[in-house]
C-alpha cells in the first residue's frame, strides 16, 4: 500500500520542513488505521528506520517506551530538556549487502535502516538530570522524573 | 523462491489470555538468498532467545516469539504500538537442509540461516580450454 510519503514528494525539499512533519504525522495516522484490523497477525510496525513510541504518566514521572530491535546503545542519541524529548539514532543496515558477498538476492526487506530522530513535547516538564534510559531486548524505556514544581503536593489540611 | 505464507491460513487468533493483550504481530523481516543459504531476518523487540521457537516442516519455516507482557506504569499518554508475541511463516520449498538450520536472537532482532542441501547450491563450473 502506497504512503503518503509516497505520494506527495514536496518539490522544494529544503523548504518544506512544516510540511514533511505534518506529512510524517499523517503517515503515522494512516499506518495505525491500516493495522486496526479486528483479528490475525498484523504487521507490526510500518518500514520505516523512526522508532513508533509508547508513553506514559505517573504521578511523579513520564515513562517513554521505543522498540528499537537491533540497535546498541551506542547507537542511540537520547536528550531531555524541559519537556522535550529527542530520540535520535542510526538502525544498521547490516544483513550483509556489501558487496564481498555473492549475488544476493533479497526476497523481502521490510525492516527499515538509516538514521532517525524522533521530538515528542510530554505533558509535563521533567527533570532532566535524573531521567534514566535502559535498552533490553531491542526495546528501549526512558523513566523521566517530573520537574518537582509539576509533581502533586498533598496538602495537608488543619482543622480550626 | 520464498513466499510468505498469508496470515489468514497462518494462524488463527490467539484467544484472550486474562489480563493482557492477545494480539499476534506479524514481525517486519529481510528476506535474503545467497545460493548456498537463505537468511531471514525478523524484528522481535521485547522476545527473549528462550521464548522463541523456530520449525521447519515440510518446507515451511515458522518462527513464533513469545514476548512477555511490560505494561507501562500509569496511564498512557500515546500509545502507537501494541505489546503481543510474534508469529510468521514462510514457505521455502525444497532443497534446503533441515538439520543445519541455526537460528540467534540478539537486541530483539532474530537471524535463521537456512542452508541449501549441497546438491542444489549453486556452482560455478570452470571451463577448460
Amino acid at each position: 500500500m502506497p504512503t503518503l510519503r509516497d505520494l506527495f514528494q514536496p518539490p522544494l525539499a529544503g523548504l518544506a520542513l512544516p510540511l514533511e512533519d505534518l506529512r510524517d504525522e499523517f503517515d503515522r495516522l494512516w499506518s495505525t488505521l491500516a493495522t486496526t484490523q479486528p483479528a490475525g497477525p498484523r504487521p507490526a510496525r510500518r518500514p520505516d528506520a523512526a522508532p513508533a513510541v509508547n508513553v506514559s504518566e505517573t504521578d511523579d514521572a513520564v515513562v517513554i517506551e521505543a522498540e528499537l530491535p537491533g540497535l546498541a546503545a551506542t547507537d542511540l542519541d537520547v536528550s531531555v530538556s524541559g519537556d522535550e524529548f529527542v530520540l535520535k539514532g542510526t538502525r544498521p543496515g547490516e544483513t550483509g549487502g556489501n558487496g564481498e558477498k555473492p549475488a544476493a538476492t533479497w526476497h523481502r526487506r521490510e525492516r527499515g535502516c538509516g538514521s532517525f530522530e524522533r521530538r515528542l513535547t510530554l505533558p509535563v516538564p521533567v527533570d532532566a538530570a535524573r531521567v534514566e534510559a535502559r535498552l533490553a531486548d531491542g526495546v528501549l524505556t526512558v523513566t523521566c522524573p517530573k520537574a518537582a514544581e509539576c509533581q502533586p503536593h498533598k496538602v495537608a489540611v488543619r482543622s480550626a | 523462491m520464498v513466499t510468505t505464507t498469508s496470515p489468514a491460513r497462518d494462524t488463527a487468533p490467539q484467544p484472550a489470555a486474562a489480563g493482557r493483550e492477545a494480539q499476534t504481530y506479524q514481525p517486519t523481516v529481510d528476506i535474503c538468498d545467497r545460493g548456498a543459504e537463505v537468511t531471514i531476518t525478523a524484528d522481535v523487540p521485547g522476545a527473549r532467545p528462550d521464548g522463541i521457537d523456530v520449525t521447519f516442516d515440510d518446507g515451511v519455516l515458522t518462527v513464533h516469539a513469545t514476548v512477555p507482557a511490560r505494561p507501562l506504569p500509569g496511564r498512557a499518554v500515546i500509545r502507537e504500538y501494541g505489546v503481543g508475541d510474534y508469529r510468521r511463516a514462510f514457505r521455502l520449498g525444497t532443497g534446503f537442509d533441515a538439520s543445519q538450520i541455526t537460528a540467534e536472537c540478539r537486541a530483539g532482532v532474530l537471524t535463521v540461516r537456512v542452508p541449501r542441501l549441497a546438491a542444489v547450491r549453486p556452482r560455478t563450473i570452470e571451463v577448460r580450454g
